[in-house]
């Protein structure tokens, strides 16, 4: 006969229950019911789907949503193939390897804030370092954060100098551990170092290169420090993404909205990053 | 097939030479064994002859090429390593013929050569999973076949068995020698397992300290060692080797001889001994002799009918078979 189960092993869960419960399960449960009403802070009443309605008619709110999408695939996209390239060289055993990953790293160190306003001081369009030396070998540098065409690639740029000493730090160690045998058994095959590169890092490399796009998209879609400091969406909405917006309908006492476009947020990054992390996961490769 | 001559071949990684004017002539279809203790430089030594390394000075030649400097695709080669080095994100299809594929032959070329070479190495059920799915073995044959497709001039092996428990190595010891028989190529195999070696070679290069001991049949390795160091390796359980005033007594240096060329008797003999502990292995039992004269000795005797564990025993040497340092 079995014995019945015993609640005994359950106190033990109970402490991390109950933070996950207050820290988290809580406040993401009442966003999504806040999402669903028009809320002042003190009171709160029920009006259904009109916030998600309200945030896809408003241009600009939908802006910020593409937006979003451009920032993150362009930053984890580039991150993932600059950080690779880096890695590669930095494991390559050239001078000054060790100080050279050093250098790599350390912008990941920096403030994002204190990055943002020395960018934005090097990008401004007639003072800063960037058109002043331009200019010195006669080009017209463009406002690199004024022009509504070029400000969130501007940021998204200074995104990837930022962050790809990350990326280059998780590439290092997924190189490291693929066997030299490999690079070994391709060289007696005949292969090129294009064709080691192709055939045997890229595809060894991959829960690296997992991990790199995985948090680098999380870390894209919900970025929101970097633009604030660089432009505050602007000019116009043009650099605005749903994290900025998000903090400008709360800063304008839209917190049903805003709260929608946090929902809007979560679900975005949720659509995004399952499928990726599953489809990657079964693809990924064992040594 | 081709022959491989090794002349004066010396390897420095910087101040620390670890190959030292090495000497060695391996002729066409030969399976040539180098065998030593771990650091000994037979690894080394294939990675020059693969291309891996590169010589500080000597030259290598393969036919009759000098590929002394020669890229590692260029040589000729083709190599079997410990670990496999079977790509985890292709087939087995994919494995095989990967250095086709690279060198961008036709389609039907790769797919027929690769056909072949799993057929031969009974893969061809196994052509469409990845390493991760297969057996130590199948693995171990899957790095044959890469091997084989590149019909190269001459096989290197680099401690291919080591990661096999012992009945796949038995097994694969098997299928490696019917290989060399079949195929004809020269074979040149790294191992540090002297049964390996006996059982494999027709040539067995016995390396120490990054030189050549000696060269040889399995044979005349263990009926004429040329050292000390070649008697202890070649042979199991090793040569009782002793040294000091007791070999002095008996005119040599070192005295050296087999566990399996000892004579026991309970009334007399050579040397006086104590039975100290018995391992029985079944069809043979090993006694550990201890012995007032020369030291411990260890005796192979045939059966199982041996004194007991305290027995007092006498030990001799079968004569003509003793070595003398």
């Amino acid at each position: 006969m079995r014995k019945p189960k015993s609640a005994y092993p359950y106190w033990f869960v109970l402490p991390g229950a109950v933070i996950f419960t207050v820290l988290f399960l809580a406040p993401t449960v009442a966003s999504f019911w806040f999402a669903f009403t028009r809320w002042d802070l003190y009171s709160a009443q029920f009006i259904g789907l009109d916030n998600f309605v309200q945030f896809f008619k408003e241009p600009f709110l939908v802006q910020g949503l593409w937006n979003t999408l451009i920032y993150a695939f362009l930053t984890s996209g580039t991150k993932s193939i600059f950080g690779l390239l880096l890695a590669v060289l930095l494991t390559s055993g050239i001078w000054a390897q060790g100080f050279l990953r050093t250098v790599v790293f350390f912008p990941v160190l920096v403030s994002t804030i204190g990055i943002g306003i020395t960018f934005a001081a090097l990008m401004h369009p007639t003072k800063g370092l960037i058109n002043v030396g331009l200019d010195q070998i006669g080009i017209a540098g463009p406002g690199w954060l004024t022009s509504a065409s070029l400000a969130l690639y501007s940021i998204a740029f200074v995104d990837l100098w930022k962050g790809v000493g990350l990326a280059t730090l998780i590439y290092i160690a997924g190189l490291s551990a693929i066997s030299p045998d490999y690079y070994e058994a391709a060289r007696i095959d005949g292969a090129t170092r294009l064709q080691q590169f192709w055939r045997v890092t890229v595809p060894l490399v991959r829960p690296a290169t997992v991990t790199v796009l995985t948090l680098s998209l999380i870390g894209g879609l919900r970025s929101f420090d970097l633009i604030w400091a660089m432009t505050k969406g602007g000019p116009g909405f043009s650099s605005d993404v749903l994290a900025s917006v998000v903090y400008k309908q709360y800063q304008s006492g839209f917190y049903g909205l805003s709260t929608a476009g946090n929902v809007i947020l979560f679900v975005l990054i949720a659509i995004i990053i399952v499928p990726m992390t599953y489809l990657f996961s079964r693809r990924e490769v064992h040594q | 097939m081709s022959s491989v001559t090794l002349t004066q071949i010396k390897k420095s990684f910087g101040s620390v030479d670890v190959m030292n004017n090495i000497d060695l002539s391996i002729e066409k279809g030969e399976f040539c064994v180098f065998v030593g203790p771990s650091g000994c430089g037979k690894s080394t030594l294939l990675r020059l002859i693969a291309g891996l390394e590169l010589v500080t000075s000597g030259k290598i030649v393969i036919g009759d090429r000098d590929v002394t400097h020669a890229e590692p695709s260029a040589r000729g080669i083709a190599m079997v390593f410990q670990s496999y080095a079977l790509y985890p994100h292709l087939t087995v299809r994919e494995n095989i013929g990967f250095g086709l594929s690279l060198a961008k032959r036709p389609k039907a070329e790769i797919k027929a050569k690769v056909e072949a070479a799993a057929e031969a190495l009974q893969l061809g059920h196994l052509l469409d999973r990845k390493p991760k799915a297969l057996s130590g073995g199948q693995r171990q044959r899957v790095a044959i076949g890469r091997a084989i497709v590149r019909n190269p001039a001459v096989f290197l092996f680099d401690e291919p068995l080591s990661n096999l428990d012992a009945a796949l190595r038995t097994q694969m010891r098997m299928e490696l020698t019917d290989l060399h028989r079949k195929l004809g190529a020269t074979m040149i195999y790294v191992t540090h397992d002297q049964v390996e070696a006996m059982t494999m070679a027709d040539k067995i290069v016995v390396l120490n300290g990054g030189r050549i001991e000696q060269v040889g049949t399995p044979m005349e390795l263990y009926n004429k060692p040329a050292s000390p160091f070649v008697a202890g390796f070649i042979g199991s359980p090793k040569m009782n080797l002793i040294e000091g005033s007791a070999a002095e007594a008996l005119g040599c240096k070192v005295y050296g001889i087999r566990p399996e060329h000892l004579c026991l008797s309970t009334t007399e003999g050579q040397w006086e001994a104590n039975v100290r502990h018995i391992e029985r292995l079944g069809a043979e039992t090993i006694l550990h002799l201890d012995t007032v004269v020369i030291g411990p000795l260890i005796a192979r005797v045939a059966g199982e009918e041996v004194p007991p564990v305290g027995t007092k025993i006498f030990a001799s040497a079968i004569e003509g078979r003793e070595f003398r340092f």
